[in-house]
């Protein structure tokens, strides 16, 4: 009886996978998501298995999941461009899709998930779209605020913050307050960042440690800076995957002291449109490069 | 046994059923991405393949002064293999490129330097040219310089504190100081990195050759815009692939997040 289910299940597999990667948007969410409820499962097993005995097989590899994601969000106004839609329309479309997916990186046993929506550099695009993102971060602040108490995401803002407008400061600062003792869920949002000023200010900072006595020149190496970076405020600051849409394969400027051995997947897909299917595809290729090359390089 | 001690008993054996299905699934799921894996590195050896033999027009004429720095990150376990390296130097010189920065994280590369210059006819260290030789006229020239990650972490704590110590002077004799408070920018930190004899230079292009697709602590200060091509591994490198890589490479356009 046992077999000719599992006979049947597969069968349904081989000819309901390959949907998966065919059309961008799969019309069995509800059947996703139990696929990710098994997965993270699976995950929690199999980390404290590792943690235990310090070892893990294949099968073990297979069901690891990346404690730390980030995400370089690109492609919203080359999405609203394809479809004749304003840029702002871009902008919508891809902080809506931030909002659907945030919670299912959680149930997949994803710990901490870093999104990098606002770049230092992208204070140079013209006013009007600055303007509207930062009334839309606003916007999204303040509504999105429950929700994400009510199902306990700790939420971090890192970056500069020297030329935001006061009201986001000030929602920024209440969100992180009323968030900020949940542990199992955090979602760092990198508004107005930059992975040359994040170590600089963590040169400052020691700097000025050192200035007021609380340690010595001689005792600065790489991990007292490690703990100066804005990442120091997650329990795992190095992310293990990053993922930058659109099609292309640079880093721009984000977590570069973090990501020595953070493994980078660049797909083709702009942010608006990454969905179940691509976080899918995402995952299993991390697990792949794990089961393979499992050794510490 | 009754009906209500059977219940539980149903239940606990459907759930075992469902988690045996989805993990069927999740199998398969390899399976699929795996194969796709399979092909799309068929079909990329097929296209090298004709590239390297010139069938392909557009990939016989690059426009390689666009690429005036390329980093090439090795993974340890084939950085072992000199031979490759001095392979694919010498294809990098015959492509054009004029600079070429060679990391790999345990410094296997720098120590065979000497081998891998006497190896690869027409090639000088960069140190010894410094950046104002650099010049279109040095046709048949490649500068190689060698990395390692003791230029990442531990060169950037290295320059972080003697901007501390210009930080503290400057506190101490505020009179003298002509910069005013803050030493910490991005220039004065790259001037830093200098002094402690680094390269401050981004690669426009980073080749990464091995199993892992990571930079594998390639300087970060470096890393801001650079473009990160994963290149499969050493031991069965192509031309072709190459070619393709730097080609591409030559198409993109940055708008540098304005």
């Amino acid at each position: 009886m046992l077999s000719l289910v599992s006979i049947f299940l597969t069968c349904l597999a081989l000819i309901l996978i390959p949907c998966l990667f065919i059309f961008r948007r799969p019309s069995f969410p509800l059947f996703l998501k139990k696929i990710i409820i098994f997965i993270n499962t699976t995950a929690s097993q199999y980390n404290d298995e590792e943690e235990r005995y310090g070892t893990i097989g294949e099968k073990g590899k297979r069901g690891r999941m990346p404690k730390h994601v980030g995400i370089i969000l690109d492609g919203n106004r080359r999405w609203a461009n394809k479809r004749g839609l304003r840029v702002s329309e871009g902008h919508e479309a891809g902080a809506r899709t931030v909002l659907e997916h945030a919670m299912d990186c959680f149930a997949m046993g994803i710990n901490t998930l870093s999104l990098f929506a606002f770049s230092t550099e992208n204070w140079g695009r013209p006013d009007g779209e600055v303007n509207f993102l930062m009334a839309m971060f606003e916007k999204n602040f303040k509504s999105e605020m429950a929700y994400f108490d009510r199902y306990k995401v700790k939420i971090s803002v890192i970056g500069k913050r020297t030329n935001m407008p006061q009201s986001l400061l000030g929602l920024i600062h209440e969100v992180e307050e009323a968030t900020k003792n949940y542990k199992e869920k955090h979602l760092i949002m990198a508004l107005d960042y930059s992975g040359r000023f994040d170590i600089l200010q963590a040169c400052k900072s020691l700097a000025e440690k050192t200035k007021n006595g609380l340690i010595q020149v001689e005792d600065i190496n790489e991990s007292m800076i490690d703990k100066e970076l804005m990442t120091s405020c997650s329990e795992y600051p190095n992310p293990d995957l990053l993922i930058r849409t659109s099609g292309e394969q640079r880093i721009s400027n984000f977590f570069l002291w973090q990501s020595a051995y953070t493994e980078l997947y660049f797909s083709n897909v702009l942010w608006p449109d990454f969905g179940e299917a691509e976080y899918l595809k995402a995952l299993t290729w991390y697990q792949q490069r794990q089961r393979r090359f499992g050794r510490r390089v | 046994m009754d009906f209500n001690d059977l219940m539980p008993l149903l239940s606990f054996w459907i759930g075992q059923i469902g988690d045996l299905g989805l993990d069927l699934l999740w199998r398969f799921i390899h399976i699929v991405v795996s194969l796709w894996h399979i092909v799309s590195g068929i079909f990329e050896a097929i296209l090298s393949n004709a590239i390297s033999l010139g069938l392909i027009q557009k990939y016989s004429a690059i426009d390689i002064e666009k690429l005036r720095c390329l980093a090439v990150v090795v993974d340890i376990e084939v950085a072992r293999d000199v031979s490759k390296v001095i392979d694919l130097l010498q294809w990098l010189k015959t492509i054009g490129v004029k600079q070429v920065g060679l990391f790999d994280s345990q410094g296997l590369l720098k120590k065979s330097k000497d081998m891998i210059l006497e190896m690869v006819p027409g090639s000088m260290l960069l140190q010894e040219t410094g950046e104002k030789d650099i010049s279109p006229d040095r046709k048949g020239i490649i500068d190689i310089e060698f990395i390692s990650s003791s230029d990442n972490k531990e060169a950037v704590v290295k320059a972080a504190n003697i901007l501390l110590e210009k930080h503290l002077k400057s506190n101490n004799h505020p009179e003298k100081d002509e910069e005013g408070d803050n030493v910490f920018t991005e220039s004065h930190l790259n001037e830093a990195l200098r002094v402690v004899g680094e390269n401050v230079r981004v690669p426009d292009l980073m080749l990464v050759y091995g199993p892992v697709r990571s930079h594998l602590g390639f300087p970060a200060w470096r890393l801001r815009y650079t473009e990160i091509v994963h290149m499969g591994s050493l031991k069965y490198m192509r031309y072709g692939s190459l070619l393709k890589a730097i080609h591409k490479f030559t198409g993109v356009r940055q708008n540098y997040g304005v």
